[in-house]
């Protein structure tokens, strides 16, 4: 077993790059999955910096003024469209309400009744035309024998609502929790990637160079037996890496393993190690540079990840992109996690690519592998 | 007989590498490969050790064919690339102990064989040193060290002092001795002439993939017709002297080189003598004045017309 203890030790003389990527790793899933948890927990209602501007001056409008006063900071702002977008742009107002003439009469007959000028770069903008919308809502359904009854408007208005995050009925999840492992085994597609194929590819240049190569082959050391030995090491370095990502999460969320699918987890991610394996497998049968090696760890664990939804969620990606993804086994790695089913069965087909492609990049990297041992 | 190829012809599409190159090696010898760079000796090399496919010709090595599953054949035979081929993340130990296990599998016979070749190329001071913080030189023996650590019966050598200095290539050449003298058959491929006639029992001369010549040194010396040079500086010399010099008994050609005249004779005795009653009767004057034997360079000029080095 001289091969595979050799291989063994030039692999973990690589340790720095394992240990750097994977400390990077626990590092971004710590710091990104508890941003997470916390927007899905809580909603902060902020007071925006808006201008009103009443040409109606009728009893509603005063109400809707009260109203918004209520809810924002009010600032004076000028008439004229163009002072008012130029407010806007220095951001010195986050929207203007502009309440027309005839207000009381086009509540009634439901037309567009306010206009709003908003700061589309500040999302939180979007909230003065909720509270309009909500407003008159109301007053619409006040509106009996010509009037509104503006202190049922005023009593509706003042109604608190309380809100509370309540777990998945289905399944009992917490949905933080879920996304926390979501996103954790998502983002093992890019350090799974980086690892291998930069940790592997190096250290089989080295096995795979010209006249180190002419040396194993004028031994006595039977060509089967080295390469048994050689992918024996292979896959027990790849079983270490992969381990210490799957050991990572119980290690932070061990305690809500059972609230969540750890075994599709699991499955997923050893199904995911197996095809980037049989990938770095094929590269290695590619080329012999460590140079290259070096980029295509950069640019398959970077953009693979990107395409197949690890740091972008698919959803919002483009079809045109998520067309290319398919052509890699992270796309139904992460379309797995992304399911958050509770079935094996469920995941089956996306689980029967990743092994396909697995096969596919075996037998590639056989042939070659046979082609170039050919004398 | 260790090694016996026969009529060998290897093509690179259009470019003929090795020319019906025949070779025999007999056991306990150490054969020297002569030629310039790039005349095929590393080819042949390669295509013996199956490392290489050839279009025609045959091999045997141990009496038997040679072929890449010939594993019996292998375990008896070592190889010293031209190039350093040892790995870098392997400290100096380790490099050998990689490379003896892949012949050796008993871990206390690999460790004792380890040892030894550490022993054999002075190496003790550097076992835990990666390969590069070692010299040129000690990088060389280190890799001489992974080729022989097995105790090959049959050792190649292509050209392992390559850019050595004088004191490692000493070392080295003494150590290639040393092994022949310990029983192993060596193949030694070099283009340096010194090293060659130093160490090689029997020469192949190479040129454009084929051997021109084999022989002990002697016997290819006796096979050209220049058997003495002599080299001599006059202060001034007429062109009509030169001439009448020429007539002198035994001498082929005359060549000058500035003021240095190198005077040819063909094989005969008292050239010296007869050279210097030359000299004293035409009242030459000279500034210096020496003889050489006929070196490989002069077989190797004479059969391609074109110095070794070139």
């Amino acid at each position: 077993m001289t091969v595979y203890k050799y291989f063994i030790k030039m692999a973990l003389r690589n340790k720095w790059l394992i240990l750097s990527n994977t400390l990077l790793f626990f590092f971004f899933a710590i710091i990104n999955t508890s941003g997470h948890i916390q927007e899905e927990m809580s909603f902060i209602e902020t007071k925006l910096n808006i201008g009103i501007i009443d040409n109606s001056n009728s009893p509603l409008s005063n109400s809707l003024k009260d109203y918004l006063e209520s809810k924002n900071n009010i600032i004076d702002v000028s008439p004229e469209e163009e002072i008012i977008r130029e407010q806007i742009f220095l951001q010195i107002v986050d929207a203007v309400v502009v309440i027309p003439e005839e207000f009381e009469e086009k509540v009634v007959s439901k037309e567009k009744v306010i206009e709003v000028y908003r700061d589309d770069r500040k999302a939180e903008s979007i909230q003065i035309e909720h509270q309009i919308e909500k407003f008159l809502l109301f007053a619409n359904a006040t509106h009996e024998e010509g009037k509104f009854d503006l202190n049922a408007i005023k009593s509706a208005l003042s109604e608190k609502v309380n809100v509370n995050m309540i777990r998945d009925g289905s399944r009992g999840i917490d949905k933080g929790t879920n996304e926390w492992f979501r996103y954790y085994f998502n983002f093992t597609a890019y350090v799974t990637i980086a690892c291998y194929i930069s940790v592997i590819g190096l250290v089989m240049a080295d096995f795979n160079e010209y006249n180190i190569e002419n040396r194993r082959k004028i031994s006595s050391k039977r060509f089967l037996r080295f390469n048994k030995e050689l992918y024996l090491g292979q896959l027990s370095l790849a079983g270490i890496i992969t381990f210490i990502f799957i050991l990572g999460s119980i290690i932070i969320k061990g305690k809500y393993i059972r609230e969540i699918n750890f075994n599709i987890y699991l499955v997923n991610t050893i199904v995911f190690s197996f095809s980037i394996l049989c990938l770095t497998f094929l590269i290695n049968n590619i080329t012999r540079n460590k140079f290259v090696t070096n980029c295509l760890s950069v640019v398959l664990s970077l953009g693979t990840s990107f395409i197949s939804g690890v740091m972008v969620p698919q959803q919002f990606l483009g079809d045109k992109v998520l067309t290319l993804a398919k052509f890699f086994p992270t796309y139904y790695f992460v379309r797995i996690n992304d399911m958050q089913t509770s079935s094996l069965l469920g995941v089956k087909n996306d689980i029967f690519m990743q092994l396909l492609f697995g096969l596919a990049f075996l037998l590639v990297g056989l042939y070659l592998s046979k082609t170039a041992q050919e004398v | 007989m260790v090694v016996k190829v026969k009529n060998l012809v290897k093509r690179y599409k259009e470019i003929i590498a090795l020319d019906h190159f025949n070779m025999e090696v007999d056991e306990g010898e150490v054969l020297g490969l002569l030629g310039p760079n790039g005349c095929g000796k590393t080819t042949a090399i390669n295509c013996i050790l199956s490392l290489l496919s050839f279009d025609k010709g045959e091999i045997e090595v141990f009496g038997k064919k040679m072929s890449p599953d010939a594993y019996d054949i292998k375990r008896q035979i070592g190889l010293v690339p031209q190039e350093v081929s040892v790995f870098g993340n392997l400290t100096v130990r380790e490099n050998i102990d990689y490379f003896c296990g892949l012949y050796i599998y008993d871990k206390n016979l690999r460790r004792r064989f380890v040892d030894e070749a550490i022993e054999f190329v002075d190496l003790k001071d550097y076992v835990k040193f990666y390969p590069k913080k070692l010299s040129g030189g000690l990088k060389r023996r280190l890799n001489i060290a992974c080729g022989i650590v097995h105790k090959p019966k049959l050792i190649f050598l292509d050209e392992p002092t390559v850019a050595v200095d004088a004191q490692s290539r000493n070392f080295i050449l003494n150590g290639i001795k040393q092994l022949n003298e310990e029983g192993s058959t060596i193949i030694y491929t070099t283009h340096y002439l010194e090293e060659a006639e130093m160490l090689c029992k029997r020469i192949i001369i190479m040129d454009n993939g084929k051997d021109l010549v084999s022989g002990t040194k002697e016997e290819l010396k006796a096979m050209i017709t220049t058997s003495e040079k002599i080299i001599v500086s006059f202060s001034e010399i007429r062109d009509e002297t030169v001439s009448e010099m020429k007539k002198l008994p035994h001498v082929i050609d005359i060549e000058k080189d500035g003021d240095d005249y190198m005077i040819k004779f063909e094989n005969g005795f008292n050239n010296l003598t007869n050279l210097l009653e030359f000299i004293k009767e035409k009242e030459l004057t000279y500034t210096k004045l020496h003889s050489q034997l006929p070196t490989l360079n002069d077989v190797f000029l004479e059969l391609t017309g074109k110095e070794l080095r070139d």
